[in-house]
């Protein structure tokens, strides 16, 4: 049985790992906003709620230790769909549009389109990535 | 792995993997410290405020001042990001391009302050010591006593609700502040209470004065125009 | 005692990242979403430190953490559609008027 709950919980933070790796990844190299927060959002959950369920397999059956993982899990759970519900919907009132079609196969030619155009942006916000006006 | 004891006696802080997440965070601390001080807008400086003081809570568990923990994650993340935002709303969002005047005197008392506090760790005890004044004078009576006195197993708490009572009192009437300002700002008493929010892109109609935010809402629109230049309906 | 060493570090790696996109922006709703992204992480770091130490007892933080996140995060963006934090800061500032001249969104 102790064996059980071992490979279990082996299994359960690999694969947590690797959605949080995975999470991590898209929210650096997807090409707009939405798809970032797509990646982030979905990977985050799932894979932030196998680790925990990794930690309570580990945890010795402390009843209190359990009790508080299972609580933030179910925060988790509650809290982390509802922020990225309210980035989005947020981002989508501020008018930031997603890019679509046409303009995701042609993202490599000019990456930052939609972000230097968007309506959200500040002039010159391009600069940023050039560590700022020093 | 679980046992306390062994675990305090057996420690050795450059071999145990803590000692790797505190060196990783200490990394990323400087690393956002830095791209605070290299970026222009102010908002992304907020933000990575807030981040800066979840990783530097979280180093703070490391150390094990766990209430500094809390006090850093309720003040720090929560209330100063948020004061820090409405300060930006009544400036500019960006920062000016500083002079570059007193640079070079600014960089001499940087390293002469610096230089002095690294000089004072120099005669501090080492992390952990048993000996050091912090675990041997109050806080080894407060060890010893307040399982006896008080029989509460977080010595933290007998501390804090107890021997520092009135303290913790005063510190209660912050933290009741702090819980104020956080309804204030979901909403309690706002004149909108989150009725009016529209769904259609805002700033799109922003050069023919779209409707203000008094008006009111037109919720239907907001999947149906997803074209880079739709919603200006 | 592997596994933690390795989820510990899986989840350091994603801090890593997910500070970068804060960094690079480059609109406003990326550095909030980083933001958020970095605060789930600290909480899944801190159990795992607390398990890395042996005494997982610290988890308070981490529920607390887990609140901080979710309501810094609402407050972000509730401050960013109504441009205000209550309605009396409103009329301190003519710049913070009901018009659309501000940019509200702007990062």
């Amino acid at each position: 049985m102790d064996n059980v709950i071992h490979y279990a919980s082996l299994f359960l933070f690999a694969a947590g790992s690797f959605f949080v790796i995975t999470g991590a990844l898209g929210l650096l190299r997807f090409p707009d906003f939405y798809t970032r927060m797509h990646a982030s959002g979905v990977t985050d959950t799932l894979g932030a709620d196998l680790i925990l369920w990794g930690m309570i397999l580990q945890a010795d059956g402390d009843w209190l230790l359990i009790a508080k993982l299972l609580i933030i899990m179910l925060f988790l759970m509650f809290t982390s769909p509802v922020s990225t519900h309210s980035i989005a919907h947020a981002a989508w009132v501020g008018g930031l549009n997603p890019l679509l079609g046409k303009e995701l196969k042609h993202h490599d030619i000019a990456p930052d389109r939609d972000e230097t155009k968007a309506p959200v942006e500040m002039p010159g916000g391009e600069e940023q990535n050039k560590g700022g006006a020093a | 792995m679980n046992d306390p004891v062994s675990f305090a006696t057996e420690f050795h802080p450059s071999s145990s993997p803590i000692f790797f997440v505190e060196l990783a965070i200490l990394t990323l601390l400087v690393i956002t410290s830095i791209a605070m001080l290299r970026m222009r807008r102010l908002f992304g400086v907020v933000m990575l405020s807030g981040i800066y003081s979840f990783l530097s809570a979280a180093f703070f568990v490391a150390l094990d001042a766990v209430d500094v923990a809390f006090t850093e994650a309720a003040v720090g993340a929560g209330i100063s990001t948020v004061l820090m935002l409405s300060a930006m709303l009544l400036t500019a969002r960006r920062e000016k391009p500083y002079a570059p005047g007193h640079a070079a005197l600014a960089a001499v008392v940087c390293v002469i302050v610096g230089g002095a506090l690294i000089y004072a760790t120099l005669d501090a005890p080492p992390y952990g010591d048993a000996a050091a004044p912090a675990n041997s004078y109050v806080g080894q009576a407060y060890v010893e006593r307040s399982a006896v006195e008080i029989s509460m197993p977080n010595i933290v708490t007998t501390v804090l609700a107890s021997y520092r009572g009135f303290d913790t009192m005063g510190e209660v009437a912050v933290i009741f502040t702090a819980g104020l300002a956080v309804m204030l700002l979901l909403g309690i008493g706002s004149d909108r209470g989150g009725k009016d929010v529209r769904d259609v892109p805002r700033m799109v109609g922003r050069e023919e004065d779209g409707p203000g935010l008094g008006e009111k809402p037109t919720l239907d629109d907001g999947g149906k125009s997803p074209s880079p230049k739709g919603g200006a309906s | 005692m592997i596994m933690f060493v390795v989820a510990t570090i899986a989840v350091i790696v994603a801090i890593v990242i997910a500070l970068a996109r804060a960094i690079l922006g480059p609109s406003l709703y990326d550095r909030v979403l980083a933001g958020n992204a970095v605060g789930t992480k600290t909480i899944l770091l801190l159990g795992l430190m607390g398990f890395l130490t042996g005494r997982p007892e610290f988890l308070d933080i981490a529920l607390l953490y887990a609140l901080m996140n979710f309501i810094a995060t609402i407050a972000i963006l509730k401050f960013f559609a109504y441009r205000t934090m209550s309605p009396q800061m409103r009329d301190m500032s003519p710049r913070l008027g009901n018009g659309n001249h501000d940019g509200g969104a702007d990062g």
